[in-house]
């Protein structure tokens, strides 16, 4: 009893997953931010953020995707490719980099699944974007409607981001234990967040309320030396956030795909959900695929060191992911700019070289005299 | 050959020869010894680019008559616009845009602007000199810029994170043609600290929302521009270059028809980099019409004196991708190696080239309409049947033996699709060649390397040796 409160993060999710199918909820991959999960999170559909947590090598998704691409589409197609996302019964992308429009060109090659679909998403948030988008959106409703035989339409939309916020605002009462001293680390809290991205959403509310209540008294688990932001892409491996922590780096603030910043922010509620969800999708997402959202990008940053009281900033892109590779060069003379400490970590989808990882993120920790 | 012939040849090229140190030599007259010395100082790439000639030698070498006065006239068409493009050096700042290759200069153009082309440089110096931008890679990635971004949009920033960009007043740029194109423009924004305007291409354009979205996307450019330069719309202006582009389509569309015949009349740089520059860098200037005219009319000579532009043509190939900029000479190495023809090539080739100019709407969407099926925007970004649907009617259309892809290991976009590409072709029995190097930076893969890869392929699976 004693051990299972001190590691209340310990969720086993591959049975989580199991019982959510066993009750006939239908899980919808999709691989970015830009998919819209409130309109495959009708009827019985959930939306599932695929990833390839297990992955070993990605040798036969390099013969089709090249080893040039990005080792998170790589890893997802070597997934695809062992059949091991079989359980997945539709696909939603986002044309949302380079990598992820060839992974579902390849993915419709190789597998041509049954219910698969890409949404044209604007690199603007502007009106006419938001507009555009939003006809977008509607396109993949009925579609989905067709397909599934259900009826996607605004009422039943608004009732799915009623459900959708309310998870939102209890996710962020838990994120902002993170602003003073939190009970968790931050890999516990990425645990709990690849469980939010890939079960059905009451599942995860009733979750979220069982887990507060094990918080009372608790401590943060690592005894750290600094308060760190944490900025990259997808990042489904906690492991590696445990590294980081490993050396008395706690992370206090995610700012990446899988993250909570701005991830967990609750959608506008009005009569017109769909250009509400367009509206939101284009302007609260803070990918820098985004030709016109830097000085937001920015300010988010500045304003999550200060929230959060960091004392520094890891940016660990991705390896051969573009639009981050550049951002990070203007990030880190941004950050140093502002007096902040920063480090450029660059990585690959699964976590490797944990020596090296500990030998940076330790030498990053004294240059900043913690 | 015959010694007339011979003499002929060589007649060609001093006549070129001599043109274009004519317009080389005007630059420094017109700015005068001082300004010379100082823009060298401030420019140095501007040493480089005057050992053009090697453009001339590159794409006269090993050709005869016909064929070797237009790729030779090519040469010349290219010349003096690049000095009338230096001039800008002498202009005002105001008027004076940097825009993205991506984004056609018809409507900058017609709005009484000068333009700078940020790219023009990453791809016009490795063709005059293999090496020329590795130094300016190298700024890039020295600045953070990682080593596997495609190395145009990195000597581009190198050449800017140098300062050797000549004095701009903003930028107009876009999402395309990849993500590391894209996101360069922020940095260069960051650093020139000018206002800068993006269109936005969408990703799947074969529909009325997309053409609209992006249509609009034009319109506002041009306010923006109207609100941020001292450019002013001029319609009629706008409908001119749009109508003798036209003109100029009409011409090469007539060449590629030419260029269908086994043998080819001519082939390589008097197809490709005719319409690398005429459509990309001058649109609606009327010496490019006259040099597409030009062009089918030696088509067309050739044709009924049935003489073939490679003497020994063996194998007719599409090149996917852009030209090996650093070695430019891969074409006229494989003629007179294997007797490959290169007949087309995946820059050059769009299908839907006209543009309406009935009213201003729909001359809007016309260019909104040319930019979408832009290559890079289709083929590069867009989903991937444009791609395989339009290199395998290519194949088809100008009766092809194989295909050639320059596989540039900073485009993943394109690399991505090997794997599909290799399994279609091999399913349908088109031999498939795919050059591993890199676009613009030699020591990655060198011209040896390159020459490997051919020579290989074309003893393994074209079956034969060198000539």
């Amino acid at each position: 009893m004693d051990k299972q409160f001190n590691k209340p993060f310990n969720f086993i999710q591959e049975s989580l997953l199991e019982t959510a199918l066993e009750n006939g909820s239908i899980p919808i991959g999709y691989t970015c931010n830009y998919a819209p999960t409130v309109l495959f999170s009708a009827g019985n559909l959930f939306p599932y953020r695929v990833n390839a947590r297990g992955v070993s090598g990605t040798e036969v998704a390099d013969i089709y995707l090249s080893q040039v691409t990005c080792s998170y589409t790589r890893s997802i197609l070597e997934y695809v490719m062992d059949d091991r996302l079989e359980f997945i019964q539709g696909w939603v992308f986002a044309a949302g980099c380079d990598h992820l429009r060839r992974l579902y060109d390849n993915l419709q090659y190789l597998i041509t699944p049954e219910f698969c679909y890409i949404l044209d998403t604007p690199h603007k948030c502007g009106e006419h974007a938001i507009s555009w988008f939003e006809q977008e959106l509607k396109k993949l409703a009925s579609l989905l409607s067709k397909h599934f035989q259900l009826d996607i339409n605004e009422n039943s939309v608004s009732e799915t981001i009623k459900t959708y916020n309310q998870l939102m605002k209890n996710l962020k009462t838990f994120s902002d234990l993170r602003k003073e001293d939190p009970p968790f680390s931050g890999a516990e809290f990425q645990r709990l967040l690849s469980l939010v991205w890939t079960l059905p959403y009451e599942s995860t509310l009733q979750l979220i309320d069982n887990l507060y209540d094990q918080l009372h008294n608790r401590k943060c688990p690592i005894d750290y030396r600094a308060r760190i932001l944490l900025i990259s892409s997808v990042i489904d491996q906690y492991e590696w956030i445990e590294s980081i922590e490993n050396v008395g780096a706690l992370v206090v603030a995610d700012r990446f795909c899988t993250g909570a910043i701005p991830g967990i922010k609750s959608y506008p509620e009005s009569d017109n959900p769909f250009n509400d969800i367009a509206r939101h999708m284009l302007q609260t997402n803070a990918c820098p695929r985004m030709m016109d959202t830097f000085d937001y990008r920015i300010s988010l940053l500045l304003q999550s060191i200060k929230d959060f009281h960091v004392d520094g900033v890891i940016v660990a892109p991705m390896k051969f992911c573009d639009i981050w590779g550049v951002e990070t060069t203007l990030l880190m003379s941004i950050l140093r700019e502002n007096n902040v400490p920063t480090l450029r970590l660059e990585r690959e989808y699964s976590p490797s070289g944990e020596g090296q990882l500990h030998t940076r993120v330790q030498a990053f920790l004294e240059q900043m005299k913690c | 050959m015959n010694l007339l012939g011979n003499f002929q040849d060589q007649a060609i090229y001093y006549q070129t020869y001599v043109k274009t140190y004519y317009h080389i030599f005007q630059l420094p007259l017109q700015l005068g010894p001082l300004r010379t010395i100082q823009h060298l100082k401030k420019y140095p790439w501007l040493l480089q680019l005057a050992r053009v000639k090697r453009l001339l030698d590159i794409v006269t070498r090993g050709r005869s008559g016909n064929y070797r006065k237009a790729t030779a006239s090519v040469v010349e068409k290219i010349v003096p616009n690049l000095m009338d493009i230096l001039n800008v050096l002498n202009e005002s700042p105001d008027r004076l845009i940097l825009h993205e290759d991506m984004v056609p200069p018809e409507i900058l153009s017609a709005m009484g602007l000068k333009t700078w082309m940020a790219e023009l440089l990453g791809i016009l110096l490795p063709i005059v000199d293999s090496h020329a931008v590795e130094r300016y890679i190298d700024v890039a990635e020295n600045a953070g810029i990682p080593s596997d971004v495609c190395s145009l949009p990195k000597s581009t920033m190198g050449i800017m994170l140098n300062k050797e960009v000549p004095p701009v007043s903003a930028i107009v740029t876009s999402n395309s043609p990849c993500d590391g194109g894209m996101s360069s423009y922020q940095l260069m924004k960051q650093h020139l600290d000018i206002p800068m305007f993006q269109v936005d291409v969408p990703y799947n354009f074969y529909n009325d929302d997309a053409t609209a979205y992006f249509a609009n996307e034009l319109k506002q450019m041009i306010a923006w521009l109207e609100k941020n330069t001292a450019g002013k719309m001029d319609w009629d202006r706008l409908k001119e270059i749009c109508e003798e582009r036209n003109r100029m389509t009409e011409y090469e569309l007539e060449l590629w028809e030419s260029i269908r015949r086994r043998p080819a009349p001519l082939a390589a740089e008097a197809v490709f980099l005719s319409h690398l520059w005429c459509f990309n860098v001058t649109p609606g200037d009327p010496n490019g019409t006259q040099l597409f005219k030009y062009l089918v009319e030696l088509a067309n000579d050739n044709i009924q004196k049935e003489i073939a532009a490679v003497p020994n043509e063996t194998f007719r190939s599409l090149l996917w991708n852009p030209p090996l900029l650093h070695f430019i000479d891969y074409f006229s190495w494989a003629e007179q190696q294997y007797g490959l023809t290169l007949l087309i090539d995946s820059m050059s080739y769009n299908r839907q080239p006209f543009i309406d100019t009935s009213s201003v709407d729909n001359m809007l969407k016309s260019l909104a309409h040319i930019i979408m099926t832009g290559p890079m925007a289709r083929h590069t970004r867009g989903p991937a049947e444009n791609y395989f649907n339009d290199m395998f009617y290519m194949y088809t259309y100008f009766d092809l033996d194989m295909i050639l892809v320059a596989g540039h290991i900073g485009c993943k976009n394109t690399a991505a699709l090997n794997g599909i590409l290799r399994e279609k072709c091999r399913t349908k029995g088109i031999p498939l060649l795919i050059i591993d190097y890199d676009l613009s930076d030699p020591r990655v893969v060198t011209k040896d390397g390159i020459i490997q890869q051919t020579d290989r392929f074309m003893e393994n699976i074209m079956k034969v040796r060198r000539q």
